[in-house]
């Protein structure tokens, strides 16, 4: 059974559903709920997640079967119904996709049932409903829903094209930026991605995906689900990966995805080598004001599972930031917690970071407080300090409170606009020292 | 004083939920046709027996009830819902802070819990993990309230929020306010701030017990007397800025009253002191008829709901509906003369640039009604339609007002697709919308601005001169517009564009 949550930082089932959804061109999801879900729920990551607005239909322009009372006593199928069809008639989609509400399945509608009535149409349905749990079982839900729907049967296997599952729009505030890199270090070793939601990608291109021969899950805690059922429906293996962030991350994720597809490892080493190369071209501007300011950082890193240690390891082992503490706010069963912290072997730094599994946002200040002896009005006092905060902009108050510097990367982030950044690969390494940095200099 | 409260009955603070506006006010939610037209369904009342075919999202009375408390100081506010309710407070939790700068208050971290109800909630309750985050909020927190938020799955499994609220009031040191804003039960959102008041009035309005003084002093009573004799409580709503604020103080104290506004962000030493004026002021009917009528009942306070200060003529009327309270006519005409005067020729320059442009409004009734007044009486634009969420009783003179009587009119809750379908029509040249309705404006072509904003000046004459300095900017480069329309698509297909709106329309035989 799941606890309370201070401070969540996500949104429900349904606002996972509506963000992935809203995230692919000329998809136009039709929410069957109570009439304010769709557009609450879409906001809040057109809000929180770098302002990436409403997508292609989403915030207001979302259709809704805007159930009410008397469908709660009566039952709202036959509503969905009129809704689907005037849907068709109105909006101009490549795809429709029913999802679902709590109000809905309480009461027992058979949605995806009557999405099926149109399935010649276009229209599929998937099961949504806030308390199936956090956004990432949305976005499980409806890929799931896509890869057993709309993926179609491949005749042949394509041996050097994988499917990118894991990175799910809004909740990580950067996806575009990420998944359009991934797709550009994978080609450097000959392998296409198709990630769903980088440019360039749409329905007709998500029908091939059955070609591929592996599909890689960027997440912990999402894609898994969607990755197991695209193995039931076409036979597609899975292998759990990471967000490559940086030189030390981005070189353990080409080597294993060219492993696995059997790439030689003289193209994947070299491939390396050359974005070392380059991306050393660029870092050593910051080597004399990292040297001769001494930007070295202790380094809070707090964020979901996604993110979590794939920014410690670059801030530990590229940056050279010593870790200090990193939370992980989505992982609650201890041994998928303690399998987790086993990802932490790989930080070469001499000192490695405590590791702390926290729901609640506002417990975080009392836990860094604790993981030290305090100050008692010593005279000579070992501080947490020079300190920089990595988190989400909840964090902005922790960082306040401890004096350190910071930066949001984790959602929600409200207090940046994002379009086309993203920190996955050598190019964002290189962007995320741009900003880490910056916010250190921002006063000169 | 207030006519359009005339036969609504309050009391209704004994029960744990408050009713919802469809059965307490009546309300038309959806409306395609002509001005005129709707004045005449209004009056049959099939203007409120009508709904959607295809329906786009509106609002949550949930979104609106939080939006009221979690406002208020030194408060945690609990989410007895899955994650997804209340959720927007990730992207809004900065504006709390920006607001509370802008009054000067004392920052503080805003905190919400949510029960994060899942399956197993479903089928056994969620009322022992309410009482885990409510016994959290108080160890972690002290606050001063803690406010419950009910959503729709304990709403429709039946989980009793208000007897556990009852168990723990004397352990807490907080009081414990449950709201029921179950989203499902209301599609006039607007139910959310009875919602919200409701939680309110039932627990954290207690008028102040004084003692007696050790020392009589009867010059000071009498002082205080006076001062609450004078004091006009002026009642804040969400969509207005601190400027909108200090601007309408400035009026009332400029006919020698004392203002003060409430209740949002107010402290609990606020609320309690709610009952010590001598007059209500709503600035938004929408908003705050349940909080004023039960004041009165309360405290006696009269109450004034009327118009919405924005615009030259609804400004002066609101002084006016003021002064005439307080008897003092003669000092709001020297006021009304003096101010008017000033803004008619700052006005000048932007009536010039902004006369003959034709101009359509959405949003909320009162604020979209006032403010297309406002574009057409004092800048002499050509008002081409309106828009607005819901329409009743609070509205009805002031649409009988609107000209022409054939100008087109919709209600509906966000509904972007009836209204680019009008504005494809229209070809407004400045369309003036609720958030979330100006980005498709902008995908259209259509140059916007945003009908309200927290941190920009619409209310009183200031708000009037900033309002038409916003909207002649906005005419001054017209090319984000241009260019995001050309680049960036809008979903709706050609064969909406060919459809008459009202074939969106049927008719249904339960109000609401």
């Amino acid at each position: 059974m799941s606890e309370f949550i201070e401070r969540a930082k996500f949104a429900c089932a349904l606002g996972g559903a509506i963000s992935t959804l809203t995230a692919l061109p000329k998809v136009v999801p039709i929410v069957h709920a109570a009439g304010g879900c769709a557009g609450y729920l879409s906001n809040t990551y057109s809000m929180a997640a770098g302002y990436k607005g409403s997508g292609f239909c989403g915030g207001s322009m979302l259709p809704t079967s805007n159930i009410a009372e008397q469908n709660i006593v009566f039952g709202g199928e036959d509503r969905l119904a009129e809704q689907i069809e005037h849907t068709i008639f109105a909006l101009d989609g490549d795809l429709y996709v029913v999802i679902t509400g709590c109000q809905v399945e309480i009461i027992g509608d058979d949605s995806i049932s009557v999405a099926r009535r149109y399935r010649d149409r276009n229209v599929i349905g998937a099961s949504t409903p806030g308390f199936l749990g956090n956004a990432l079982r949305g976005y499980d839900s409806v890929l799931s829903s896509i890869v057993e729907d709309v993926v179609e049967p491949a005749g042949t296997r394509d041996p050097l094209t994988v499917n990118i599952f894991g990175a799910v729009p809004g909740q990580d505030v950067f996806y575009r930026g990420n998944l359009d890199e991934i797709k550009r270090l994978l080609g450097l070793i000959g392998i296409r991605a198709n990630t769903f939601f980088a440019t360039g990608e749409n329905v007709a291109s998500i029908k091939s995906y059955g070609a591929a021969a592996l599909n890689l899950v960027l997440s912990p805690a999402a894609g898994i689900a969607p990755a197991e059922r695209f193995q039931e429906v076409h036979g597609t293996p899975w292998l759990q990966t990471e967000l490559p962030i940086g030189p030390s991350g981005s070189a353990v994720f080409l080597r294993q995805a060219g492993e696995a597809l059997g790439v030689d490892r003289i193209t994947v080493e070299k491939a390396i080598r050359a974005e070392d190369a380059a991306y050393y071209s660029f870092f050593e501007r910051i080597v004399d004001i990292y040297s001769d300011l001494d930007l070295q950082r202790y380094a809070i890193v707090v964020a979901d599972s996604y993110y979590a240690h794939p920014l410690t390891r670059f801030l530990a082992n590229d940056l050279g930031w010593i870790p200090y503490l990193t939370a992980i706010n989505d992982i609650e069963e201890a041994d998928a917690q303690a399998a987790y912290t086993e990802r932490f072997r790989d930080i070469s730094s001499e000192t490695k970071p405590l590791i702390v599994y926290e729901r609640n946002a506002g417990r975080l200040l009392e836990i860094v407080r604790n993981s030290r002896p305090r100050n008692d009005n010593r005279k000579y006092y070992d501080a947490l300090e020079p300190a920089y905060v990595v988190g989400s902009v909840i964090e902005r108050g922790l960082a306040e409170k401890l004096g350190a510097g910071f930066l949001s990367v984790a959602f929600p982030v409200s207090n940046r606009v994002v379009l086309n950044r993203g920190y996955a690969g050598w190019t964002g390494g290189l962007a995320l020292v741009e900003d880490l940095l910056t916010g250190i200099v921002a006063s000169r | 004083m207030s006519k359009y409260s005339d036969g609504l009955t309050y009391g209704f603070t004994e029960s744990t939920a408050p009713p919802v506006r469809e059965t307490r006010i009546g309300v038309c939610s959806a409306y395609c046709g002509s001005c005129g037209d709707l004045i005449d369904d209004l009056v049959s009342g099939c203007a409120q027996l009508q709904a959607r075919k295809f329906a786009q999202s509106g609002g949550c009375q949930l979104t609106l009830a939080l939006g009221i408390v979690s406002s208020l100081t030194n408060v945690v506010v609990i989410i007895h819902s899955p994650l997804g309710c209340g959720s927007a407070f990730l992207g809004t939790g900065g504006m709390r802070k920006t607001m509370r700068m802008s009054k000067g208050k004392r920052d503080e971290d805003f905190v919400w819990i949510h029960t994060n109800m899942d399956e197993t909630d479903v089928v056994q309750g969620g009322i022992e993990k309410l009482r885990g985050a409510l016994l959290y909020a108080e160890k972690e927190y002290h606050p001063e309230a803690i406010i419950i938020g009910n959503g729709c799955v304990p709403g429709i499994i039946g989980d009793d929020i208000d007897s556990l609220a009852l168990e723990l009031q004397g352990s807490l040191s907080a009081k414990i306010v449950p709201v029921h804003c179950e989203g499902f039960k209301s599609r006039y959102v607007a139910s959310g701030y009875d919602a919200a008041y409701h939680g309110v009035l039932r627990h954290l309005v207690e008028p102040v017990q004084y003692n007696e003084r050790v020392l009589p002093d009867e010059g000071r009573d009498a002082m205080e007397r006076y001062r609450i004799s004078q004091t006009v409580n002026i009642f804040n709503v969400g969509s207005n800025s601190n400027s909108d604020e200090v601007e309408l103080s400035r009026l009332v104290s400029a006919l020698g009253l004392y203002p003060r506004v409430l209740p949002l962000h107010a402290s609990m030493e606020d609320l309690a002191h709610i009952g010590d004026a001598a007059l209500n002021v709503s600035i938004c009917a929408t908003h705050d008829d349940y909080l004023l009528g039960h004041l009165k009942e309360r405290f006696g306070t009269d109450y004034l709901i009327d118009t919405l200060p924005i615009g030259v003529t609804s400004t002066n009327r609101w002084i006016r509906l003021i002064a005439e309270f307080f008897h003092l006519e003669n000092e709001a005409e020297r006021l009304i003369g003096f101010e008017t005067r000033e803004l008619e020729a700052a006005l000048a320059p932007f009536r010039e640039k902004l006369a003959g442009k034709r101009c359509y409004v959405g949003g909320g009734e009162l604020r979209i009604i006032t403010t297309a007044e406002f574009f057409a009486t004092s800048l002499g634009m050509d008002l081409v339609g309106v828009k607005a969420h819901n329409i009743d009783r609070f509205v009805e003179e002031l649409l009988e007002n609107l000209h022409p009587t054939d100008l087109n009119v919709t209600v509906g809750a966000g509904q972007p697709a009836e209204e680019l379908n009008v504005l494809n029509q229209l070809k407004p040249d400045l369309y003036i919308g609720h958030s979330g309705a100006n980005g498709w404006a902008s995908r259209f072509g259509v140059p916007n601005l945003p009908l309200f904003g927290q941190s920009l000046n619409y209310m009183g004459y200031s708000g009037a001169y900033e309002l038409a300095r916003r909207a002649a900017k906005v005419l001054k480069n017209t090319n984000f517009v241009k260019n995001v329309s050309r680049n960036v698509g809008i979903p709706l297909s050609r064969v909406w564009f060919e459809q008459d709106n009202r074939e969106n329309i049927k008719e249904t035989e339960k109000a609401g």
